[in-house]
């Protein structure tokens, strides 16, 4: 009774549980294997043998592998900035008060409501050249239609895919620099306007060290998000043509299909260690203490 | 105090009625994975549930038709379909975890070595099987059947009949003669693409690799033992690497075309289904396809039907016969691990009836592979006889399960985009690719 | 001079909207002509209104079944991430110790990781507990997606939230679990609105885990059976895009319903904590 009774006065301890047992059965236990996973020669049907890390080895020397990195990076890098760059005006702009300022947020937000991969479809109805929207847009104003096979060069392509994710995700961006705009207490722009200091002023020494957190939040979730780039490539380009758009998460999967299960798996890791340090070096960069909670 | 006592109790309901709900569910909607455990049920007689694991989008509506008829003649069997887009693939993560499928229409060689499938040599259906079909589905390493295909397809050039008439022109067999054809149609139609590639598709492409390149070594070897050099990589009769070899000369092919202007300029980006709108509707007067292609035509223009012509893959090479790919088509096998082989065998036999079958070609518009059904498949009947006799009758390729029809045709995607600076080197990274995929699961 | 000014902002803004728009106009276009004109010929940017196209990509697709397979995966999915997210962040961030450190910072690295990467292995877990085609294998792996992000929001939120307003209730004769479930969580309203919209939208969209896991004709969801209808219907482009809003309309409802709570759960969750 008494031990009941402690562990009903305890319960608070246990609370983190029932998420932790979920995420640790479908996330962690599965990861653990496929880390082993990536140290074999698996092919996914005959026994996988353990080969150390030459999978890893085998990474560094692969061409297709090299070009699918400078891709990711190449999405990665044009996305992020252009994501918080048009994400922190659109924020300023929908931050003042004016009538259907709610409408306008709901609007900007409303692409990444819709799944990248019907996304991606939509975009091929605009892009195609010769039938396409746009193509026939360009054709009756007579604009010249002579550059539009968008899709068709490796460089354009990579372009118009970066174009699309900042087109989608601005909302996104948007809504968290919103939200950090709207914890900025009044009285400092007060103060600021006391001092004689203009907008740009004001911008520069109150509004951004402000929305820290929110620059922290964005660039963090753009690194994730657009490093492990994926379905909008699938329904646009299918990686192609030939592999100039084929990103490293494309080239896992087609991987992890194509009878080179430890390998596809061992290049996961090697997207993973891709992500988490730029992430970690932004982050000591911002803030050392911030990220410990 | 009263309002957060009501909130608690609401989120509780709505916990129970999620519980509730999902178990509900659970408890009446199929649930083949379980089967095993569905002897504690009532009733003597427990109902057998079977998965068709298919990657053939264009036959799930007829074959929910066929599987309805087969389980209300058969109480007890339930066969439930599944599609997958990529089945092929998908396959291997189902055997890779233990969640097989009981009958499929994905065979590949590697999984035969594997011993994935069951014998099927001894099956009663054997006789009824068209000779050269059976060959095809004979494996070339035990000599025995693991696969049974219900059809044949064919695939070649399509071409527009009335442009052709038009034009004065006939059918190509030579690759001179061919790309003469698609000149004239440049210059004196130009508003019509010569021939429109779906490249988009890497499979479309990877097609033309299967049926041209490949197609010198299939002519060269002979049947048997063309298919025992592609599965057992003899590299000295493949000459993936050679100069002037068949790779090599595939490419320099293809470039000609495109430098030419002979393609649409599209041939990047263009789909499947702008291919066949293209060629429906008049916009294109050539085409590479199978007959699966012809329904789907005659759906977008039904008058179309008697300006379509069909003809072999003129030769790409000096001394190479021109070709046509005459191969079976919509194969079924089933797992050596499956539960229930009887059952399996059972729903087979079912669709090996001469009756479903002459349903399926007629659905199909192709031509059935077994003696004794006779099916009014589609309207190129004639046309598709005479190509086959004026080509030299290839089949598909056994390529090895890391490198498929779609990754050899994202190369040719590379070598229309102008990333190979020579037809060799295309070449050299095609017999790389080839051989990195065999070695995996071969070693 | 204001006048200007008022109507440059308007102008402006409007140009925003619409460029947000652009593609959903195409989608209706496409989804309202007539089959005959499937290309976008001639200078109208009218559609004929032809609402059968709706209907039969409705009645070809298996729609109905779809929706409501999605609709159980979601807000199955979605329940479980509110209960144990909540929970968990709520003991992270009033009961720090050297256990709910190290779950959160656990988390917070997984959040990097790419799911792609578990592929065969939750495959072999799924097919072992007996959960490939069915709603609650479904739900739980859906709601594990969503725990890290959830926790990192709601603990973030309950951090900024003052103590006393459970404390009160400690006093009263609760135990810090049941103020929790009594006071605390329905202080969360803002951040669970956020949580709802992000992880709702997340679990309706999942495409390439329900591939995997649900593929029983039955058992599709609305992204599978409108990626079914491309592949199977792929030259008519008008029922294609009927299909593809028929997909998405339930999504941009919810959204709009939920969005009001939207800014404020993300302003008190991720960005204050």
């Amino acid at each position: 009774m008494i031990i009941l009774r402690k562990l009903w006065n305890n319960l608070h301890l246990f609370m983190a549980l029932p998420a932790i047992l979920l995420f640790g059965l479908f996330f962690i236990y599965p990861l653990a294997q496929g880390i082993g996973i990536s140290l074999t020669d698996s092919n996914g049907m005959s026994a996988p043998r353990f080969i150390g890390l030459q999978n890893f080895v085998d990474f560094f020397h692969d061409a297709r592998a090299k070009k699918d990195v400078y891709n990711t990076v190449f999405f990665a890098i044009g996305s992020a900035p252009l994501l918080n760059l048009f994400g922190f005006l659109y924020a300023l702009i929908l931050d003042r008060p004016f009538k259907g300022k709610g409408f306008v947020r709901a609007v900007v937000y409303l692409p990444a409501v819709i799944s990248p991969l019907i996304m991606g479809y939509v975009w091929y109805f605009i892009l195609q050249p010769d039938r396409g929207f746009l193509y026939h847009l360009l054709e009756n104003l007579h604009l010249g239609t002579g550059g539009s096979d968008w899709l068709g060069n490796a460089h354009s392509a990579l372009i118009v895919l970066v174009f699309i994710n900042v087109w989608q995700f601005v909302g996104m961006t948007m809504i968290i620099y919103l939200a950090g705009l709207q914890s900025i207490p009044k009285e400092l722009y007060e103060a600021c306007e006391i001092d004689g200091a203009g907008y740009m002023k004001s911008l520069w020494y109150i509004t951004i060290p402000m929305v820290v957190q929110s620059i922290k939040i964005n660039v963090v979730t753009n690194i994730i998000g657009s490093l492990s780039v994926f379905e909008v490539i699938m329904a646009l380009t299918d990686g192609g043509p030939g592999y100039s758009t084929e990103s490293l998460s494309i080239y896992i999967l087609r991987m992890l299909y194509g009878s080179f299960t430890g390998y596809s798996t061992a290049v996961a890791m090697v997207l993973f260690a891709m992500i988490i340090i730029p992430v970690f070096i932004f982050m000591r960069y911002i803030n050392k203490k911030e990220f410990e909670m | 105090m009263r309002r957060k006592k009501l909130g608690l109790l609401l989120s509780g309901v709505m916990m129970l009625g999620l519980l509730a709900g999902c178990g509900g569910k659970n408890a009446d909607s199929p649930n083949p994975s379980s089967s095993a455990g569905m002897a504690q049920e009532t009733g003597p007689k427990e109902t057998v549930k079977l998965k068709f694991f298919t990657g053939k989008v264009e036959t799930v509506d007829l074959m929910n038709t066929l599987i309805q008829k087969f389980n209300s003649e058969n109480p007890g069997i339930e066969v439930e379909q599944e599609y997958q887009k990529d089945a092929s693939n998908v396959i291997k993560v189902k055997f890779a975890s233990g969640d097989i499928p009981d009958i499929t229409t994905v065979v590949e060689q590697d999984y035969i070595d594997q011993g994935k499938y069951l014998d099927l040599s001894n099956e009663p259906f054997w006789p009824r099987v068209l000779p050269a079909v059976k060959e095809l589905s004979t494996d070339v390493k035990s000599g025995k059947q693991y696969q049974v295909a219900t059809n044949v397809t064919m695939a070649g050039i399509f071409y527009n009949k009335k442009i052709f008439q038009e034009l004065g022109l006939k059918e190509a067999l030579t690759w001179n003669d061919f790309k003469a054809n698609l000149q004239a149609v440049k210059d004196k139609k130009p508003d019509v693409t010569p021939l429109f590639i779906a490249g988009r598709e890497s499979w479309t492409l990877g097609h033309l690799i299967e049926f041209l390149a490949h197609g010198i070594i299939k002519q060269d070897l002979g049947v048997k033992s063309s298919r025992e050099a592609f599965i057992n990589n003899e590299s000295d009769k493949l000459k993936f690497d050679q100069e002037n070899g068949p790779i090599d000369t595939f490419a320099k092919r293809l470039l000609e075309l495109q430098e030419a202007g002979l393609m649409n300029k599209d041939a990047l980006t263009a789909t499947y289904d702008n291919q066949k709108e293209a060629f429906a509707t008049g916009k294109a007067a050539m085409i590479s396809q199978g007959m699966w292609v012809v329904a789907d035509l005659l759906k977008i223009s039904p008058d179309f039907q008697i300006d379509i012509g069909f003809s072999p893959y003129p030769s790409i090479q000096d001394g190479t016969k021109p070709v046509v790919l005459s191969a079976d088509d919509s194969r079924y096998a089933i797992t050596a691990e499956s539960k229930h082989p009887e059952e399996a065998k059972k729903f087979l036999e079912f669709l090996l009836q001469p009756e479903n079958l002459k349903t399926y070609s007629e659905f199909l518009k192709s031509p059935p592979a077994f003696t004794d059904v006779t099916a009014d498949w589609g309207p190129l009947k004639d046309q598709a006889n005479q190509a086959l006799s004026s080509g030299v009758n290839i089949a598909f390729t056994d390529s090895p399960s890391g490198f498929s029809g779609d990754d050899a045709g994202r190369m040719v995607q590379e070598l229309l985009a102008g990333q190979y600076s020579t037809s060799l080197d295309f070449a050299k990274a095609y017999k790389d690719a080839w051989d990195k995929a065999w070695k995996a699961t071969h070693r | 001079m204001k006048n200007t000014r008022t109507f440059g902002k308007y102008a402006l803004v409007a140009g925003m909207s619409l460029l947000s728009l652009i593609p959903f106009y195409i989608l209706l276009y496409l989804a309202l002509n007539k089959p005959s004109r499937t290309l976008f010929n001639g200078l109208s940017l009218l559609p004929d209104f032809n609402f059968s196209n709706f209907l039969e990509a409705w009645a070809t697709s298996k729609m109905g079944l779809a929706t409501v397979n999605s609709l159980i995966i979601t807000i199955g999915g979605a329940i479980l991430i509110i209960l144990a997210a909540s929970s968990a962040g709520y003991a992270i961030a009033r009961y720090s110790n050297k256990f709910h450190q190290s779950v959160f910072n656990l988390l917070l690295i997984c959040m990097m990781i790419p799911a792609i990467i578990i592929t065969v292995p939750l495959y072999t877990l799924m097919k072992s507990i007996g959960g490939i085609n069915t709603h609650w294998a479904m739900i739980l792996l859906m709601a594990s997606n969503g725990i890290p992000f959830s926790v990192f929001l709601y603990a973030g939120f309950i951090k900024v939230l003052p103590r006393e307003i459970e404390e009160s209730a400690i006093i009263d004769g609760c135990t810090p679990f049941t103020s929790f479930w009594r006071v605390t969580f329905h202080f969360l309203r803002p951040v669970t609105a956020a949580v709802v919209i992000l992880q709702g939208l997340a679990i309706w969209n999942n495409y390439g885990q329900a591939v995997f896991f649900l593929q029983g004709q039955d058992m599709r969801t609305i992204p599978l059976a409108v990626s079914m209808f491309f592949q199977q219907y792929g030259a008519q482009w008008n029922l294609m895009a009927a299909a593809a809003v028929i997909g998405l309309a339930p999504a941009v409802v919810a959204f709009l319903i939920f969005q009001k709570y939207f800014v404020k759960g993300i302003t008190a969750g991720a960005v204050k904590g």
